[in-house]
């Protein structure tokens, strides 16, 4: 499935996380995801069964909040959206008001791609959230 | 004219039912709110949930999970100080209970109390050895300069530097250091480059730890997305290197100047 088909531009739609999860999971390469509150409470996963998800979400919660601290602390603003890659693959991480979504990419994966879907995906969950 | 006249006593009538079924009405339990608080934190109505959770802990405050409700709930809302207050109040009651230790230690490591979050850590793994989530901050943990006065210095800045790396004019901020946090190179170098080093720094052991969690290796590349400006960052084993442009900038010149800067570096380095 390519980026563009990715549907989750209604307001409605951004209020259910599991659903933007599932629709980001549909992407061509995509290994698994998750979502996960800021407290590192998991909320949705998605993930090959070697991985498990609760320290995953531990430290996905702590990259979201170290991002966004980098804002205020370096005037930089927050952030909508990251990605880090190694050799194997990449870990995409974006940050709404209720939590992180994060995506596993493989190395195959066109990674311009799942960071405009993420960024869209992240935009519909703050204007579903901001009413 | 008859029904009018009985019309006030049916009036009567249904006020006293009305405050005979109202005194029966039992007012909810601790328990029963929480979990209503619990159900509305999971639906994201975060504020909504803390009013229930405030008026709940006013009823009974020493609710550990009321206490571990209320952290959850400022974590979520980003209010780092009273989530710490939570998580010690839970302490407090209840001293090795895990969340909690867990929960303060991610706030430790937040404010860079790299000592304070090991040892909570330590005291959670002690308890619960089987506690993945400790475990893997832990190992984040371990991998950071514990205090500010322990980080290393400077050791090349300058025009000089710039032009030996050659780097590009687009660049708002460059930082090149060793895996350890050691700075060897900033631009601009000023009084908040520590701080941008230290950052940077843990942001890459934290992704380097999730990459591993992930099995996908170490971290070689990133792309941050800020609201001004987008920071790309190059890495191996040994070290980082971080630039910062305006994010207008197209991201295939960016990464040309990251790769271009990053072998100057490494040449540096060798």
């Amino acid at each position: 499935m390519s980026a563009a088909a990715v549907v989750v531009a209604q307001p409605e739609v951004g209020r259910d996380l599991r659903g933007v999860l599932t629709a980001l999971l549909r992407l061509d390469h995509i290994m698994g995801g998750l979502v996960v509150a800021p407290d590192g409470l998991l909320i949705a996963a998605d993930l090959p069964h070697e991985i498990q998800a609760e320290p995953l979400a531990a430290l996905a919660a702590t990259l979201g909040r170290e991002l966004e601290m980098r804002g205020p602390r370096l005037r930089r603003g927050t952030f909508p959206m990251a990605q880090f890659a190694s050799v194997s693959g990449a870990v995409f991480i974006g940050s709404t008001p209720v939590g992180y979504i994060v995506l596993l990419g493989e190395p195959r994966a066109d990674w311009d791609a799942i960071r405009a879907a993420l960024r869209r995906a992240v935009g519909t969950v703050y204007r579903a959230w901001a009413g | 004219m008859a029904k009018i006249l009985k019309a006030p006593k049916a009036g009567m009538f249904l006020a006293r039912l009305w405050h005979m079924v109202g005194g029966k009405k039992r007012r909810p339990t601790t328990a029963q709110m929480l979990w209503r608080a619990q159900r509305l934190r999971d639906e994201g109505r975060f504020e909504r949930a803390t009013e229930i959770v405030d008026t709940a802990l006013l009823h009974d405050p020493l609710s550990v999970v009321g206490h571990l409700l209320a952290a959850s709930l400022h974590m979520a809302l980003r209010e780092t100080g009273q989530a710490r207050t939570s998580f010690e109040r839970v302490l407090a009651l209840e001293p090795t209970q895990p969340r909690a230790l867990l929960g303060l230690a991610r706030v430790a490591l937040e404010e860079d109390d790299i000592t304070a979050c090991r040892s909570l850590l330590r005291r959670a793994l002690a308890r619960y050895p089987d506690f993945p989530e400790a475990r893997a901050l832990l190992e984040v943990a371990r991998g950071l300069v514990p205090s500010v006065d322990a980080k290393p210095v400077v050791t090349a800045t300058g025009t000089k530097a710039t032009d030996r790396l050659r780097l590009p004019a687009e660049s708002r901020e460059a930082l090149f250091m060793r895996a350890d946090a050691t700075l060897l190179f900033a631009e601009p170098h000023g009084p908040r480059t520590d701080l941008a080093v230290g950052s940077t720094a843990k942001l890459a052991r934290v992704a380097t730890a999730m990459l591993a969690r992930a099995g996908l290796g170490p971290l070689r590349h990133a792309v941050v997305e800020g609201v001004a400006d987008t920071t790309y960052l190059r890495a191996d084993d040994t070290a980082l290197l971080s630039l910062a442009f305006d994010r207008d900038l197209r991201s295939s010149t960016a990464l040309e100047h990251l790769e271009q800067v990053w072998g100057c570096c490494r040449s540096e380095l060798a």
